[in-house]
């Protein structure tokens, strides 16, 4: 095994001398389309509920309490899975994104929270991870969604209109500010802002 | 400049003022001032509800009740209501209100398949007397019967006992209470020979842990869930533990919530009791000087009718059900030893630690424990049994009767205590724990009753579960229900109630407020005054008897229970009720009329009109001459002063907000069994279990035993029923409040998402229920207050117009004769 | 022109009330005509063996819309939805809008100062721990209609009644 890797570690640092350039760079950008395309469709792979839910951790905790929420079943269907709020869209943020979560992956494979009750003691922290991404890109995730500019206040209730039309407007207060817990339960709210 | 609103305010006034011909001052024109006007009359009554038994101040206007609110001075509720509570003012005034008897009729005359038309209650007595004496006559005694209440007053209960037991000399009477806590009771009795909680509501703010054993207090005893709250947040070291076959709103607060397959409660408990003593933590010295050990009967059956299979193979479903032998402490170490944590872990689906974590409460010396139960352990075909093996944590730890360490039985309805078992409207008993088949006991009723010996019948009567089954065979041919609606209520109609009440050979009488199921499947129909528009007595869960006045008239044509029952009474001679060699044992009650005998000329007589405050209304009493209700409680409370059962005099609960008994020298009991709180206890004995002859409380090795229904491939889920927080039981009252009403509509079936889409089923579909016994549509509801876990359904039973109780299984604790509501197995179709 | 109208029909919206509340208090004194056949009047007159469709699951009204109380001491209806709104061990959602601190802000009425009383009826500095799981007493509406009237009656029209007779004499 050693052996192995020693000898692919001397082919790839030792100069080239029996292809040519052209061959190079046409070789190095198939290989790069094919590279990329290969990381892009893992990265497409775990960026599904499916792939979320495959631990136990997600299905049995987070995803059974969405399941009675309005971001699971609602008036028109249209829900979102785990990724739609919890993964960036745009590429760089969700590759940032995606460095952050194999320490999930850690968590998986060491049972930090393999049980309902450590799932809790660790909620607070989670939550408290996702409320700052959110608070911090002024709730992206919510808004590729809910466009603020096309939200019609005349088909909210009256204190929604009222919220959106003030503090949403102003940019005084971001989607999340008031929206915590909206598809999961909420930890213990003590010392958080607004509760 | 006055806005809009003020403008049109102002204007409709003035309006009104010109169609009343008068001018009104222009100032404060919206603010009427004059005291006289303004003012309430207020009154204290317990609330007509659960048995938690809150007192409420009830505001009379005009002869109207107008307000209510929670009673500052009440020790159970300190000011506080619930949803129900707080709404009180309006169960008085459906539209619907009874105010004329209705019988079926065919031109003029009774008619079974007729249609129902008002008569005069004259003529509603006239029918119903020449039913009674017809029956009387063709089948004896045995053939007629009571369904009654433990929502009756203490005095309509001790009433119908009287007219029932004595009079018709039947022990055919039975209260609904059946359904709610007679298992309660046989655990009470079984364990601690004494019945009723040895504890108090003061627990609730001593204990340091709450376990609640099914109970789903937040919804079915909202004030004590209060007070629990109130404790657990304000003294952070207390924990609360919260088991049930499904997740609730009392799980909103709970550090351990368990979900657990049904029925393996029993396993859990003993899994407690295996791991004190496994633990070693077992109180020896209480254990020692206080308790016995007994092995119980095992495969006792499931109270169905004798050819079902399940009793077929039932071995000691007979006499024998509830015996016992004794052995001792070693034998039951050994007897609970099978339950380790991973045995049961397997058995009941809840995961070890958190069973341990359960078990720990209990068994750490430092650790206060109350636990709260009712109708998950009550409505249970080993319901006796699941009580006593509550009571055996509690002894084997010796957390018993002092302030925070409670094994407490809650109550349902507002006076089960009180008038059910107090008064002992059972078929099994009479007053103050006293039974029929004690020879010694019978005789102590008829000295009391002034009654020749042999009057009482020794037989028991019909239970609840087995008036419905004799009505279906034909046996039980004059049958009067009062104060309840079984027809909604009891399991499997479609087999036994319902053509029990139509079988042709019978004649059913139903007294109620308002048109419910029950009255619907009637032949006669009694409207019935309610609440605050009689004076009456209740008894709550923690020993508490109440009083109150009658505040107001009742809708004209309408008649306490009580009137009912006496008035009733005096259409039967001694004669036409009693053999004559019992009469020649007692020649001076000859030609004299059941009136005379159990109610003028008795004790219950002996207080005059007098008595009355002048400005009391009384409309039962100014009928008949006489204080009836005090004369009634005095008559009963004889039973069980200096017995254990001591009620103060009658006035005296005019004064205050209730009493826990027993009440000795003037002083209430809080705990009971304890030294130097309980002056029953005898001096130097520390505890005294005295309902047992020895002292000690028994503790009793009893098994985990399978349900009597469990989901197969065909009927593949389990079905458990229950109440709502905003209706009281079948919702004849609060559905009847456009404010309840509306929070609470129907009752739909609470599944979980997982089961709904395996069936191809969302949220709001029309589904069928379907047991081996009937059907009931409803809507499917997938979130909410409820989070049934995979493989089980709730749907509560408060809506009349689905009847959930088509479906359930008429299975009852061999013991106890309670019915188990909480399981049996259904499928669920698309219609 | 106009203000008479409003003044009319106002006027007669008044009688009519009025009307309304005698002939309320009439028929509880004495419902003796029965106008339906049949006494199922929870169970849309269906007979016990047979059963209606069920209606659908209603809505909550969600209008925001003050609706009056009963009598002073009522605890106020929820006049909006709270799917998804927690009052657990953790957290009281309602207090995020209802508690004192947060009503400059939320514009919602503040729980009423009963509540910071304990059981001893002594203030606390915020609200009892007894008051904590708010649906106990307040709950929301559905858009059913009620199946049965209710002719309770308010004691401001009971009062009313009387200034006028007052006024009279």
């Amino acid at each position: 095994m050693k052996n192995i890797l020693l000898i692919g570690w001397r082919t790839l640092t030792k100069p080239s001398a029996y292809y040519s350039l052209g061959v190079l760079v046409i070789g190095g950008f198939i290989a790069g389309i094919i590279f990329w395309g290969g990381f892009n469709t893992a990265l497409e792979a775990t960026n599904t509920e499916e792939f979320c839910i495959s631990c136990h951790e997600m299905e049995n905790n987070v995803y059974e309490e969405l399941k009675t929420t309005i971001h699971f079943t609602n008036r028109s269907g249209v829900r979102a899975t785990c990724p739609d709020c919890h993964v960036p869209h745009k590429w760089t943020d969700k590759i940032a994104r995606k460095m952050q979560a194999s320490k999930e992956v850690w968590g998986t494979i060491f049972g930090t929270i393999n049980t309902r009750e450590k799932f809790l003691d660790h909620r607070k922290r989670l939550a408290q991870n996702e409320w700052t991404r959110l608070k911090a890109n002024d709730s992206l995730e919510c808004r590729n969604c809910h466009n603020f500019d096309y939200m019609d206040f005349t088909e909210q209730s009256e204190r929604a209109a009222y919220q959106h039309s003030t503090a949403l407007a102003a940019g005084e207060k971001t989607c999340i500010d008031c929206h915590k817990g909206i598809a999961h339960q909420l930890p213990d709210m003590k010392d958080v802002e607004g509760w | 400049m006055i806005n809009r609103r003020e403008f049109i305010k102002a204007n409709a006034i003035a309006a009104a003022a010109a169609v009343a011909g008068v001018s009104v001052p222009s100032l404060a024109s919206n603010l009427i001032t004059s005291s006289d006007i303004t003012k309430l009359k207020w009154d204290k009554a317990p609330c007509r509800f659960c048995g938690t038994g809150c007192s409420v101040n009830v505001g009379v206007m005009d002869g109207k009740v107008v307000a209510t609110h929670g009673d500052i001075k009440s020790p159970v509720n300190k000011g506080l209501n619930c949803v129900k509570g707080y709404f009180l003012s309006k169960i008085m005034y459906g539209k619907d209100r009874l105010t004329q008897p209705l019988l079926r009729m065919t031109n003029g005359k009774y008619d079974k398949q007729g249609e129902f038309a008002p008569v005069s209650w004259d003529k509603a007595f006239d029918v119903m007397a020449e039913k009674a004496k017809a029956t009387l006559n063709k089948s004896g005694p045995e053939a007629v019967g009571m369904f009654g209440s433990g929502q009756w007053t203490v005095q309509e209960g001790y009433a119908a006992v009287k007219l029932m037991k004595a009079g018709f000399r039947t022990n055919n009477i039975d209260p609904n209470a059946r359904h709610c806590m007679a298992s309660a009771v046989g655990g009470f009795m079984r364990t601690f020979g004494i019945d009723e909680p040895m504890g108090c509501y003061d627990d609730l703010e001593a204990a340091d842990a709450f376990v609640l054993w099914g109970s789903n207090m937040a919804e079915m005893h909202p004030i004590l869930w209060t007070r629990l709250t109130d404790r657990r947040l304000s003294a952070p070291h207390v924990k609360v533990a919260v088991l049930s076959t499904f997740e609730h709103r009392s799980f909103d607060l709970a550090d351990n919530g368990m979900v657990f397959t049904p029925q393996t409660d029993l396993a859990i408990l003993n899994f407690i009791a295996n791991y004190i003593i496994q633990t070693d933590r077992v109180n020896k010295d209480f254990v020692n000087k206080h308790t016995n050990f007994r092995l119980g009967e095992t495969d006792i059956g499931y109270g169905l009718r004798p050819e079902h299979p399940l009793e077929q193979v039932a071995k000691n479903n007979g006499k024998t059900a509830g015996s016992s032998t004794e052995i001792d402490f070693d034998t039951y170490a050994k007897f609970v030893s099978t339950y380790t944590a991973e045995y049961t872990a397997k058995l009941s689906g809840v995961p070890v630690h958190k069973l341990e974590a359960l078990a720990e409460l209990y068994a750490d010396p430092k650790i206060k424990v109350t636990s709260f139960w009712t109708m998950g352990f009550n409505q249970h075909t080993r319901g006796v049994w699941a009580n006593n093996l509550a009571y055996n944590i509690h002894l084997l730890t010796g957390k018993i009767s002092t302030p925070g360490n409670s094994p407490f039985s809650l109550t349902g309805q507002p006076s089960a205590c009180g008038t059910a078992r107090e008064v002992g409207t059972f078929s099994h008993r009479l007053p103050a724990d006293l039974v029929v088949t004690n020879p010694k006991h019978r005789a102590t009723a008829e000295k009391i009753w002034n009654l020749p010996s042999g009057t009482v019948p020794a037989k028991p009567g019909y239970h609840a579960a087995l008036q419905n089954r004799m009505l279906k065979d034909g046996k039980l041919n004059f049958y009067w229900v009062q104060c309840n609606n079984n027809m909604q209520a009891a399991a499997n109609i479609n087999e036994e109630a319902y053509p029990g009440y139509r079988n042709p050979e019978n004649f059913i009488v139903v007294s109620d407020p308002y048109p419910t199921v029950t009255a619907q499947a009637a032949d006669l129909i009694l409207p019935t005054a309610m609440w605050v528009e009689k004076e009456g007595v209740y008894g709550n869960a923690e020993r508490r008897t109440q009083s109150w006045y009658q505040m107001v008239e009742a809708p004209t044509g309408a008649k306490s229970d009580l009137w009912q029952l006496v008035e009733f009474s005096k259409r039967f001679k001694v004669e036409d009720v009693w053999p004559e060699e019992l009469i020649a044992k007692k020649p001076d009650v000859r030609g004299k009329t059941l009136f005379d005998v159990l109610y003028k000329d008795a004790s219950v007589g002996n207080f005059s009109l007098d008595e009355i405050p002048k400005d009391r209304l009384n409309h039962e009493s100014r009928d008949f001459g006489f204080y009836i209700q005090k004369g009634l409680f005095e008559e009963y409370a004889s039973f069980g002063r200096g017995h254990g059962h001591d009620l103060a005099p009658y006035d005296r609960y005019h004064q205050e907000r209730g009493l826990r008994w027993p009440v000795v020298n003037g002083k209430e009991t809080q705990w009971r069994f304890k030294e130097g709180s309980d002056p029953y206890v005898k001096p130097g004995s520390g505890w005294d279990f005295y309902g047992h002859k020895d002292g000690r409380a028994i503790i009793f090795a009893l098994p985990y035993e399978p349900p009597a229904e469990s989901p197969d491939d065909e009927y593949d889920l389990w079905l458990s029923t229950g109440r709502v927080l905003e209706h009281w039981h079948s919702g004849s009252m609060t559905q009847r409040v456009p404010e309840l009403y509306k929070s609470m509509p129907d009752a739909l079936v609470y599944m979980h998402p997982d089961d709904a889409k395996a069936r191809n089923m969302r949220r709001g579909d029309l589904v069928k229920l379907i047991s081996r016994r009937g059907e009931v549509q409803t809507r499917v509801e997938t979130r909410g207050r409820n989070k049934p876990p995979i493989g089980l359904v709730y749907m509560p039973w408060f809506d009349a117009s689905r009847l959930v109780n088509k479906v359930t299984l008429d299975a009852t604790d061999p013991l106890s004769k309670q019915t188990d509501y909480k399981k049996c197995a259904i499928k669920i179709v698309k219609v | 022109m106009k203000n008479l109208n409003i003044k009319s029909a106002i006027t007669n919206l008044l009688a009519v009330s009025l009307l309304t509340v005698i002939s309320i208090s009439f028929t509880v004194v004495a419902a003796d005509k029965l106008e339906i056949n049949t006494v199922a009047t929870l169970r849309d007159h269906t007979e016990i063996d047979t059963q209606k469709e069920p209606n659908r699951i209603y809505k909550v009204v969600n209008k925001d819309i003050k609706q009056g109380r009963n009598y002073p001491m009522q605890p106020p209806i929820i006049p909006h939805t709270i799917r998804g709104y927690e009052v657990n061990r953790n957290n009281n959602k309602c207090m995020s809008c209802h508690s004192r601190h947060r009503t400059e802000k939320s514009q919602a009425p503040m729980v009423s100062v009963t509540h910071y009383m304990d059981r001893d009826g002594n203030f606390l500095a915020d609200v009892s721990p007894r008051r904590y799981f708010c649906n106990q007493c307040h709950v929301i509406q559905l858009d059913a209609e009620p199946l049965i009237e209710n002719s309770f009656i308010d004691m401001n029209s009971l009062m009313k009644s009387k200034t006028v007779n007052t006024d009279q004499h």
